[in-house]
């Protein structure tokens, strides 16, 4: 600090035309975003070098969402886990549960109900689209517009609300037990669902016009943080991330899981109708088509839906023959591969490891960030949609 | 098909030495006993043109007490082609078991290296930047060993303090068999001290 007497103050030196160039100091400056930064979505610190306003280089420090998660596992029966896994991703709390709950039965050899089945799709895509109506609201506020929000917000309260009646709770379920769902839905939830799934699609057509198309999201999205099919294919980068990219790459396609087979819908593909393919308005107006998608299959589902039997048959106590399974599932934000090693006839998993799509997204900013402005690396940030409660388990 | 591609690496490669596990229940996955040409191994699994792979998805450490075992998941993402393989390599000792770093195949490998290396304590040579990633960067031992014992202190604060519930869950439960090993090298040490 300097001191108060003011004829300590050297007055020269402010003068402009003393300073010459070789004067001026030109080097990096580094920048703190986070972890406290709202366009981090969570606790994500980057460490920006910057030249001016351009990014020369981001370097992401993870762990402040830490919770050891895989290690309490390792002491926690398998029933018990499902609580566990709901905090990794609590956005879509539903997905993590599938995942987890798909690993466990493939082990065990259960058999699910078709009506469980049917539930656990049903409430799957409903999350798929709480989920993303939250990646766009959140995304429509980093980019400055912030009635989105609110709309979004607004529509995702409902399917909460939905999930409430159904489950007990609002964000972290423990609905998909292991060997079906935990409670059964009823006819006026279905009638409610249905109604929901008719005024939906015309709210997406209204997002659409309001924030898609408009002037300047595009100019804020189109042309930056540009990924190559071939880069997402280097940082194994799943999901919509991918799929913005033009990869025709859906496991809900390829390797069908609950019964994804016999649903009609369509792969939503990052095609350039604005900006180039790969581009963060790609990868976003992916996650837009793939909300009319999750409402097809929706009524689908209701179509189908028949009466029957909503847990299958598991024994009190769950124990595990030894070996190990790696199972992969769609989830709103790309691909959650759950490791799991088992003992023999043990009541604990020896090790689950959970491949969560953040944490491989995450590891694509320093890729992405060199040689963009401060503002697009923001932009950047939003478009691959990052939890960082799933980034750091 | 993961039987095609181990005949093609044992063709292939030198002293790569692999072969297919088939456990009686679970997913079937290649284990590449020679250490040395893992790197070339990997390099062949990525760039041959009969059954290749374009991703890494994860890298999964699994801590068995004699050995580490480090699982490498891939993937081709390829609508016609979609298959994937889990590799594996035996690590022994628990100082510093070490395998060359394929970061360069797989950019992907970067972070899921680094979080093996926090975890298990599993030295990736080669690595552009090895440093933890989840612990602070200061943390002592390696979390999910199985032997780990959490520290009492760290940075001059009590992890656990006494004024917070769960008192008697507090200290981390050992696996059974880390504790039986423990014991035993206890038993070992204390008679060689008496032989002395």
């Amino acid at each position: 600090m300097a001191s108060q007497n003011p004829d300590n103050y050297q007055l020269s030196a402010t003068e402009p035309n003393v300073t010459t160039e070789e004067a001026l100091k030109s080097q990096l400056m580094t920048l703190n975003m986070g972890p406290q930064h709202p366009a981090t979505h969570g606790v994500l610190r980057v460490e920006i070098l910057t030249d001016s306003e351009v990014v020369a280089k981001a370097i992401p420090h993870l762990g402040y969402l830490h919770r050891c998660m895989e290690k309490h596992c390792e002491n926690l029966d398998y029933r018990g886990i499902i609580p566990f896994v709901d905090r990794l991703d609590y956005l879509a709390a539903m997905n993590m549960e599938l995942g987890y709950a798909l690993t466990v039965e493939k082990m065990a050899g259960t058999e699910v109900p078709r009506r469980a089945q049917l539930i656990r799709v049903l409430v799957s895509e409903l999350q798929r689209i709480a989920s993303h109506l939250m990646a766009f609201g959140t995304y429509a506020i980093d980019l400055g517009a912030f009635s989105p929000f609110l709309y979004a917000f607004d529509e995702r309260e409902k399917i909460l609300r939905l999930f409430e009646e159904i489950s007990g709770a609002r964000l972290l379920y423990n609905y998909i037990w292991l060997g079906g769902v935990w409670n059964d839905i009823s006819e006026q939830q279905l009638e409610r669902i249905s109604e929901f799934c008719d005024h939906f699609e015309g709210e997406v057509d209204k997002y659409n016009n309001l924030v898609t198309h408009n002037k300047i999201f595009k100019d804020r999205t189109c042309n930056v943080g540009t990924l190559t099919a071939e880069d997402c294919f280097a940082y194994g980068a799943t999901g919509p991330v991918l799929r913005g990219s033009g990869v025709d790459w859906d496991l809900r396609k390829v390797d069908p899981y609950c019964g994804y087979e016999e649903f009609d819908f369509d792969v939503p593909l990052g095609a350039g109708e604005e900006g180039t393919i790969g581009d963060c308005w790609n990868r976003y107006y992916v996650r837009m088509k793939e909300m009319k998608e999750s409402v097809k299959i929706i009524r689908q589902v209701l179509d189908k839906i028949e009466d029957g039997p909503i847990m299958g048959k598991v024994s009190k106590v769950l124990k595990l023959p030894k070996g190990e399974v790696y199972v992969r599932t769609e989830c709103p934000r790309g691909e959650l591969g759950i490791h799991l090693v088992s003992e023999e006839n043990g009541k604990k998993p020896y090790r689950m490891k959970v491949k969560s799509p953040c944490f491989t997204h995450t590891s694509m900013l320093p890729f992405m960030a060199p040689g963009q402005m401060i503002a697009d690396f923001v932009a950047t940030i939003g478009s691959i949609d990052i939890v960082l409660g799933e980034v750091d388990r | 098909m993961l039987n095609d591609l181990v005949e093609l690496l044992n063709k292939n490669i030198k002293d790569v030495d692999a072969e297919v596990l088939t456990p009686e229940n679970g997913d079937h996955s290649i284990l590449i006993k020679g250490k040395n040409s893992f790197h070339s191994a990997i390099k062949f699994i990525k760039e041959n043109d009969s059954i290749s792979f374009n991703a890494l998805q994860v890298i999964s450490g699994v801590d068995y007490l004699d050995h580490i075992e480090v699982n490498y998941m891939f993937a081709n993402f390829d609508k016609n082609k979609p298959h994937t393989a889990i590799v594996k390599v035996r690590l022994e000792g628990r100082v510093d078991p070490s395998i060359d770093s394929i970061v360069d195949l797989y950019p992907a490998a970067d972070f899921q290296e680094r979080e093996c290396y926090d975890m298990f304590g599993v030295v990736f040579n080669n690595h552009p930047d090895p440093r933890r990633i989840l612990c602070p960067y200061d943390w002592e031992g390696f979390p999910l060993r199985k032997d780990y014992m959490s520290p009492k202190t760290y940075a001059g604060m009590d992890v656990f303090p006494d004024d917070k519930m769960n008192m008697n869950q507090r200290e981390y439960i050992v696996h059974e068999k880390a504790e039986v090993a423990r014991k035993k090298a206890e038993e070992k040490a204390a008679s060689e001290s008496k032989t002395e």
